[in-house]
């Protein structure tokens, strides 16, 4: 017998899937990525928080711990909150071809200029690749007009 | 960073979960089984999803259901050359301890401490040494008053212990070493014109 659930968009557990595939909404391109922005992790972890309250028998345990300091550590260092914001930044880092890891260490550390930037991923600079500064700094200033909150 | 990660494996559902919906009880067992354990893809903070659950027959003489689950995790995993923002936990003769909170075991040791630098009693903390780095005659001393951005130089996974002493340290099946001795990196209050970048709530 093969049982096949919805993703956790549609999820069938609260019975109210309409509101959760409405909650969820940071698109679906971080589905296919490995690699996940603190500001994703959020906004899944925070999504799976009130799940997790509604079917858990015992209050947060030990295990339980882990979840909820990452959940911590993931609110404390992202820069983008809502969820337009977090779909936006990925589009935006997607569309300079970079790999998913360097995504992700720019959409964490959100440097604010092409040498910051390159400090922190040194691989933009390597043999081959084109990244300009210029191209660097159009991403960056990109971002920056990613409207942090509501 | 944090991945997500697609898995399957064989779940045990014991018999005290089964009046639960199905879905529920597989997530209670997975989040028993893999919560907080370091995998070799990483350690595992959160059950994200259960894609699909096959089977659910009982074994002659054994009680629990046993399904082949597929499903995917969310887990932090550290990449080599990869810059992490972190906090101060604590230092001593051997150099730093930084925290994610949810993960701890992240040691900078002293040659990776730009110089020139000095390693002095702390005058807060007694039983603590703190480390101060010393540049163009100012003194910048390694504390947690500020993020610290680190660089990852290694990950080690030791093989757990047979046998433990009674006061030794909880086994760290994950230890990151990391570097503060580059731009960018250490205190992000070093760095002139990056005031803090991200929410970063008052020490609480």
């Amino acid at each position: 017998v093969r049982i096949r659930f919805p993703s956790l968009v549609h999820s069938a557990m609260s019975g109210e899937e309409e509101e959760n595939a409405a909650e969820l909404k940071i698109g679906d391109e971080f589905l296919k990525a490995k690699c996940l922005m603190n500001c994703e992790v959020s906004l899944i972890l925070e999504h799976k928080y009130e799940q997790l309250q509604q079917v858990s028998e015992d209050p947060m345990n030990q295990v339980s711990q882990v979840f909820e300091k990452s959940l911590q550590y993931v609110k404390r260092f992202s820069r983008y909150k809502n969820p337009d914001a977090v779909r936006q930044v990925r589009e935006i880092l997607s569309r300079h071809q970079l790999t998913e890891f360097e995504l992700c260490v720019l959409g964490n550390l959100c440097p604010e200029t092409a040498e910051e930037a390159v400090a922190m991923v040194p691989s933009l600079k390597t043999k081959g690749r084109a990244h300009s500064d210029e191209a660097i700094e159009k991403m960056l200033n990109d971002l920056s007009l990613v409207k942090r909150f509501e | 960073m944090f991945c997500l990660s697609e898995m399957e494996d064989t779940v045990r559902v014991p018999p005290d979960l089964l009046n639960l919906p199905l879905e529920v009880a597989i997530k209670k067992v997975l989040q028993k089984l893999l919560l907080n354990k370091v995998l070799s893809i990483g350690l595992c903070v959160s059950i994200y999803d259960i894609k699909s659950a096959e089977g659910g027959f009982v074994l002659p003489g054994d009680g629990p259901a046993t399904y082949k689950v597929r499903f995917i995790i969310v887990v932090f995993r550290p990449f080599v050359g990869e810059v992490i923002a972190a906090r101060f936990k604590e230092s001593d003769s051997n150099g730093l301890r930084l925290t994610l909170g949810f993960f701890e075991d992240i040691y900078v040791p002293a040659p990776l401490i730009p110089r020139p630098n000095r390693c002095e009693p702390d005058p807060y903390n007694r039983n603590q040494m703190r480390w101060v780095w010393i540049f163009e005659e100012q003194e910048y001393i390694i504390d947690d008053s500020c993020q610290i951005n680190f660089r990852v130089e290694n990950i080690s996974y030791p093989p757990v212990p047979t046998e433990q002493a009674e006061d030794a340290k909880p086994f760290a099946p994950m230890v990151i070493t990391g570097t503060i001795d580059d731009d960018g990196l250490g205190p992000v209050s070093w760095w002139e014109g990056c005031s803090e970048r991200n929410n970063e709530d008052d020490d609480t």
